[in-house]
């Protein structure tokens, strides 16, 4: 089937919710509401004719109104595609700072969502609710923002390390007479991170594990004080 | 599951063991590069992984929005470094399907030339590094010997051993010389040769059979639900080929090659060994794309004419986006580009293969020995730079 037959087969199935196929596009789309995400990719993937065995690709790509997310699914048995997408739209004035849009997750259906929505999640902040595992995967864990959004602020340091292109080296530092202090951020601080609820890091906001001593994930950000060896 | 059972602990008695918390990598041999897996094992046995990835993030992504569309070539050189002719390809296809462009058929058929080479070349690095995770030393050397000829065939076309920056889009940035497609030509004689003492080498040995079958058995429904794709995928019996049933470049179509998928010959199907085999196999299928498509490079330009007017002031595609897909060595390598109007794009997403490949692990390793963990990560055969990009 091509795209438009998926289409029809799709808008036909769910209800609500399931916009019109873009055609013009290189790669024609379907834009489906976030509540109506679930149902839709479900269906994709248990029909017989459709039958999305495979989720290829989760992307969030962020514009000026809106954030999108993109789910590339293909099928192994018809050997066709399709791209779904699904878009939050941006409330007056949200940056990255103060704005955490909100997508269902589809890790139950597809074990390779995980880590996929993880990334998304850790580079632009895109929160998928119902989401088994919901830490960063690529950057720390005490990392702060997320980096592909368009309005984020590079840092100056990270745990002690300067990440300037023009810092002065470690090796070429006095003491005596520090040099000058980093600019303040230009977006205002402090710099609020919703609280993780899925991470397992008792300052996080999240459950601490029973076992939390001796784990290997328990240091804590800021720490650093060259103790211990 | 079995297995675990033997080993149940009955805190009654007097002799038990306990849980203990083990670290691997980053800096171990069998992690193939800077992968970290926080193991909880009760002996030998592994009860649950968990991998930590993101050591070697570069934040390619972040860089593709701020460099232009060609200069992004070389940065996807840097993703999966073991294949990076493979990596130009998929990404010079991208912004062409961007830019509603083709290639000339003389780039074509060398892309499709130097991609199958380099196949041959990460695949060999596959099998050269397995044997060693399995406590095989020499195949190590044999690869390595074969890899070194593929590097010195394709550094005369590009100028790097390595790092290749050779297909860019709308053509391949230099003409191949005279006499390069019958020293590729000579180079596959003396591969298939070299491929059969590999055989008898690694192979077919009973030991390595021993460490690999029915080890880590992905079955086919849950290789399609973690996405995976490439070897790993066709060991688990899903004959899925994108150079076959999505072709991407033209000369793929008149090619005749088979798509080896696994037979769970010395164990179950999808089994450590069946992965190992398919890319044995795949190699063989690379060396007869190879043979086919050398005679028939056609004379004429190596690149498209207006594309390379484009290149003297930066592209600035329509808005728009485009998904390509490619088969790599790995699997599949997608490129996903929003275009605003620009001279770069706004979003540049890369959907790795060794990404999600890796992502089974978790799910692979609770039940197995320590040392079947290592034979699981050495089979899935990931490039760390691709993983954390």
């Amino acid at each position: 089937m091509n795209e438009t037959d998926i289409h029809s087969k799709l808008a036909g199935a769910v209800v609500s919710g399931v916009g019109a196929l873009d055609e013009s596009a290189k790669d024609p789309f379907v834009v489906v509401d976030p509540g109506s995400l679930v149902p839709a990719v479900t269906f994709l993937k248990n029909d017989a004719d459709c039958r999305m065995e495979m989720l290829n690709c989760v992307t969030a790509v962020e514009r000026e109104d809106c954030i999108e997310v993109v789910y590339h699914l293909s099928s192994v048995t018809h050997r066709h595609s399709l791209t779904l997408k699904t878009r939050v739209e941006r409330p007056a004035g949200g940056t990255h700072e103060s704005w955490i849009p909100e997508v269902p997750s589809v890790a139950a259906l597809y074990a390779s969502a995980d880590w996929h929505e993880r990334e998304q999640w850790d580079l632009l902040g895109v929160r998928f609710t119902d989401h088994p595992d919901h830490r960063r995967i690529l950057l720390p864990e005490e990392w702060i923002g997320h980096p592909l959004r368009k309005d984020y602020v590079y840092p100056h340091e990270h745990g002690g390390m300067p990440l300037d292109l023009d810092a002065v080296p470690l090796y070429e530092r006095d003491e005596a007479t520090p040099s000058e202090p980093a600019a303040p951020r230009p977006s205002g601080t402090p710099l609020v991170q919703p609280p993780n609820p899925n991470s397992d890091r008792p300052d996080a906001g999240g459950v601490a594990p029973a076992d939390s001593d001796g784990d290997l994930r328990s240091i804590k950000p800021g720490s650093n004080d060259g103790g211990g060896h | 599951m079995e297995a675990l059972e033997m080993y149940t602990v009955d805190p009654n008695d007097d002799v038990y063991t306990e849980e203990l918390k083990l670290n691997l990598g980053p800096q171990h041999p069998s992690t193939h590069g800077v992968l970290r897996v926080e193991l909880k094992v009760d002996g030998e046995i592994i009860t649950a992984s968990r991998c930590d990835i993101g050591y070697l993030h570069r934040c390619a992504e972040k860089i593709g929005e701020n460099v232009t569309y060609l200069q992004f070539t070389p940065y996807t050189d840097r993703m999966d470094y073991l294949a990076s002719m493979n990596n130009n390809l998929a990404w010079s296809l991208t912004v062409e399907k961007l830019l509603g462009v083709e290639a000339p058929e003389r780039a074509q058929w060398i892309r499709v030339i130097v991609a199958e080479l380099n196949r041959i070349a990460s695949h060999l690095i596959a099998f050269g590094t397995y044997g060693i995770d399995i406590g095989a030393n020499t195949p190590f050397f044999y690869a390595f010997r074969e890899r070194e000829s593929i590097m010195a065939l394709l550094e005369r076309p590009s100028g790097a051993r390595m790092l290749y920056n050779y297909v860019h889009p709308g053509g391949v940035a230099h003409d191949i010389e005279d006499g390069w497609l019958e020293d590729v030509l000579a180079f596959c004689d003396e591969f298939e040769m070299r491929w059969k003492e590999y055989n008898t080498l690694l192979s077919h040995n009973a030991i390595f059979i021993g460490r690999t079958a029915n080890i880590g058995v992905i079955p086919k429904d849950m290789a399609l639900d973690y996405g995976l794709t490439g070897p790993v995928l066709r060991a688990s019996g899903v004959s899925w080929d994108l150079r076959r049933d999505v072709p991407y470049l033209a000369p793929y179509d008149d090619l005749e090659f088979d798509v080896p998928v696994g037979e769970g010959t010395h164990g179950t199907l999808g089994d450590c060994w069946d992965r190992y085999w398919v890319r044995m196999r795949e190699m063989m299928e690379s060396i007869r794309i190879i043979r086919q498509a050398c005679p028939r490079v056609p004379a004429g330009p190596f690149m498209d004419k207006a594309m390379n007017r484009m290149y003297k002031t930066p592209l600035k595609p329509e808005p728009g986006e485009a998904y390509m897909r490619c088969e790599n060595p790995r699997g599949e390598l997608g490129f996903y580009v929003v275009a605003e109007g620009g001279t770069s794009p706004i979003r540049c997403r890369t959907r790795a293969p060794s990404f999600c490949n890796l992502s089974v692990l978790d799910a692979l390793l609770p039940g197995t020995m320590i040392a079947d963990g290592v034979a699981i990560i050495g089979s899935l055969d990931i490039v760390l730079g691709e993983v954390d990009r």
